[in-house]
């Protein structure tokens, strides 16, 4: 099993979340966070003073998938959020020992 | 059993509409405080210290109410306490320090100190409510200074200490028939009692309370730009009583006070704008600097409403925005106001923006803008009354005499703010709350947060495992 895990700009959420299920993903859980990458930030003014935000908003997004659909899940995250534009993000993949579905008490891959 | 007489529910000196517009005008006023000042400094604030600012806002407009009841009003429009020579100052400093209590106080006839007016058509509880909300937003237009670490005890001693020896004593001099209304000074509705005096108090107030910590001084973060909306809308059509009810008679001059605050108050907001597109460094229009703008038209209309002309207005909300914002942006960089942390720079928009409208009665002041009776370009009617300056007198006398009431209100008040701010430090221990305090804000002071998320609470004596009703 595989942790799925993108950051993405946070109006594409739409996109990537449709380009998931299309490829049968059946849940997903979504973070608002903030980051910065090699682009900077941006100003903001209040009162005449200027606020330098090096953070970003950024969307993070938490896919557990099996091994053999991971692949699909990554393409099609990558496709649904690229704008070619920096600051389009990063999704990485990291192995899962152990997965649980709390209301039936499912173990293993059926959980997922 | 009623039908032999016909029952006249108000003696025949009250005139409805005088009385009616009066008390609205009065309510339009305190929405000004409450809500209006609660949640634009709610706003501008940091979310640490919303509820902190709110309930000073609070306090404060009760605290003078209370004063104003026990001695405040007849302090400040009672009868004048003559303490020397008739036409000396100390004649017409103070009036008497007595309650308003008596039915007789709150339901008989108002009428101005010293008697100089044309009578009300209103009772005095009219006159000592409509007075109360001047003087409610005065303390609570300078807190703007000192938020952030003024200790909440100091603040709740400032109020009537600051309202009975400065404001009460102001308004016996210029409002109250005292020394400089017998000398010809004006001041409509304000400008030098309400904001020139609140700026002198915010910046003295916050020189000896000290500045915020640093932290909260340069990451100074607006809490919430929407509240501010809210609260700036509040002030902007309070103003309409603030101004509109300042003559006391719902007739011509109301009216044209109230467009003519309507129409500084636009061209304070264009200028501001313009000023910031075209000559701030970032070239950006913004909302917070279209606030300052309008409260510079707001504030230098103030003192002048009733006096000037339409185009007048429109110069005074010109010169008031403009000049204030040079000042924001350049003289704030110069000592001493470099150095002083007015927290919302109430030096500036009620300070310097209050000074220079009542510089401006002055200059454009039209002595065709009748106050009472008929308006109209020859109006010389008995009780009539108005004010020339230069621009249509070719005299100087009208600006001279703003000029010297306005030394006297900056002196005064800097002096009378500066003794109450030691007297009270001295008497709670300090003026500031402690430095793990001020890391803290509201839920050190208040143990309330503006904010707060249930998700994380639960209730002390019911925790929700132990509910029967949680399964």
């Amino acid at each position: 099993m595989k942790l799925v895990t993108a950051i993405v700009k946070p109006f594409k959420l739409d996109e990537v979340k449709v380009a998931v299920k299309e490829v049968g993903v059946s849940g997903m859980t979504v973070s608002q966070v903030r980051g910065f990458g090699r682009t900077g930030g941006h100003i903001e003014i209040y009162r005449g003073k200027e606020y330098e935000f090096d953070f970003v908003d950024k969307i993070q997004i938490d896919i557990v998938c099996t091994d053999e659909s991971v692949d699909v899940i990554v393409d099609a995250i990558v496709n649904a959020a690229r704008t070619d534009i920096h600051g389009d993000g990063k999704v990485w993949v990291t192995d899962v020992s152990h997965v649980v579905r709390i209301r039936t008490d499912e173990h293993g891959p059926e959980a997922v | 059993m009623l039908a032999a007489t016909t029952i006249i529910p108000y003696p025949s000196w009250l005139n409805p509409a005088d009385n009616t517009w009066q008390l609205i005008s009065a309510t339009l006023v305190g929405l000004m405080s409450l809500p209006g000042l609660a949640v634009l400094y709610g706003g501008l604030v940091r979310k640490k210290w919303i509820v902190n600012t709110m309930l000073m806002v609070f306090t404060g407009f009760s605290i003078t109410l209370v004063v104003w009841m026990l001695w405040g009003y007849n302090m400040a429009f009672g009868q004048l306490s003559h303490f020397g020579p008739t036409g000396s100052f100390w004649s017409g400093f103070v009036g008497h320090f007595t309650p308003l209590s008596t039915s007789g106080a709150e339901q008989g006839q108002a009428v101005s100190g010293a008697n100089t007016l044309i009578p009300f058509h209103f009772p005095t509880a009219t006159l000592a409510y409509f007075q109360f909300v001047f003087a409610a937003i005065t303390p609570l237009l300078f807190l703007g200074g000192l938020v952030g670490r003024l200790k909440f005890k100091a603040w709740l001693l400032i109020v009537p200490l600051w309202i009975t020896m400065v404001y009460c004593i102001n308004a016996a001099l210029m409002w109250g028939g005292g020394f400089f209304a017998q000398k010809g000074a004006v001041d409509f509705a304000g400008g030098y009692i309400i904001h020139l005096s609140a700026g002198i108090a915010a910046f003295v107030g916050a020189a000896i309370v000290g500045p915020r910590r640093w932290q909260d001084r340069e990451n100074a973060f607006p809490s919430n730009l929407m509240m501010v909306a809210v609260g700036a809308g509040f002030l902007w059509l309070g103003w309409n009583g603030f101004n509109g009810g300042a003559t006391f008679y719902a007739g011509a001059d109301a009216a044209s006070a109230v467009l003519n605050t309507n129409v500084a108050t636009a061209v304070g907001v264009l200028t501001w704008l313009l000023m910031d597109m075209f000559f701030s460094r970032q070239k950006k229009p913004t909302f917070l600097g279209v606030i300052n703008g309008m409260l510079c038209g707001l504030v230098a209309i103030t003192p002048s409403a009733g006096f000037v002309n339409g185009t007048g207005a429109m110069v005074v909300g010109l010169v008031s925005s403009s000049v204030v914002w040079v000042s924001w942006n350049y003289l704030s960089r110069i000592r001493p106001f470099s150095k002083v942390d007015d927290a919302m720079g109430v030096i500036y928009t009620h300070g310097i923006a209050g000074l220079i409208g009542g510089l401006m009665i002055g200059v454009v002041a039209d002595p065709s803008m009748s106050v009472y009776g008929v308006s109209g370009s020859n109006f010389k009617a008995p009780g009539g009354f108005s004010v020339g300056g230069w621009f249509y007198t070719h005299s100087f006398h009208q600006l001279w005499e703003q000029f010297l009431a306005a030394l006297w209100v900056i002196g005064y008040t800097a002096v009378g703010t500066a003794v109450i701010f030691y007297l009270v430090k001295f008497l709670v221990g300090g003026l500031r709350e402690s430095d793990e305090t001020l890391a803290i804000g509201d839920l050190a002071i208040h143990d309330e947060e503006a904010f707060p998320d249930p998700t994380f609470g639960e209730p002390v004596l019911t925790p929700s495992h132990t509910h029967s009703d949680n399964k």
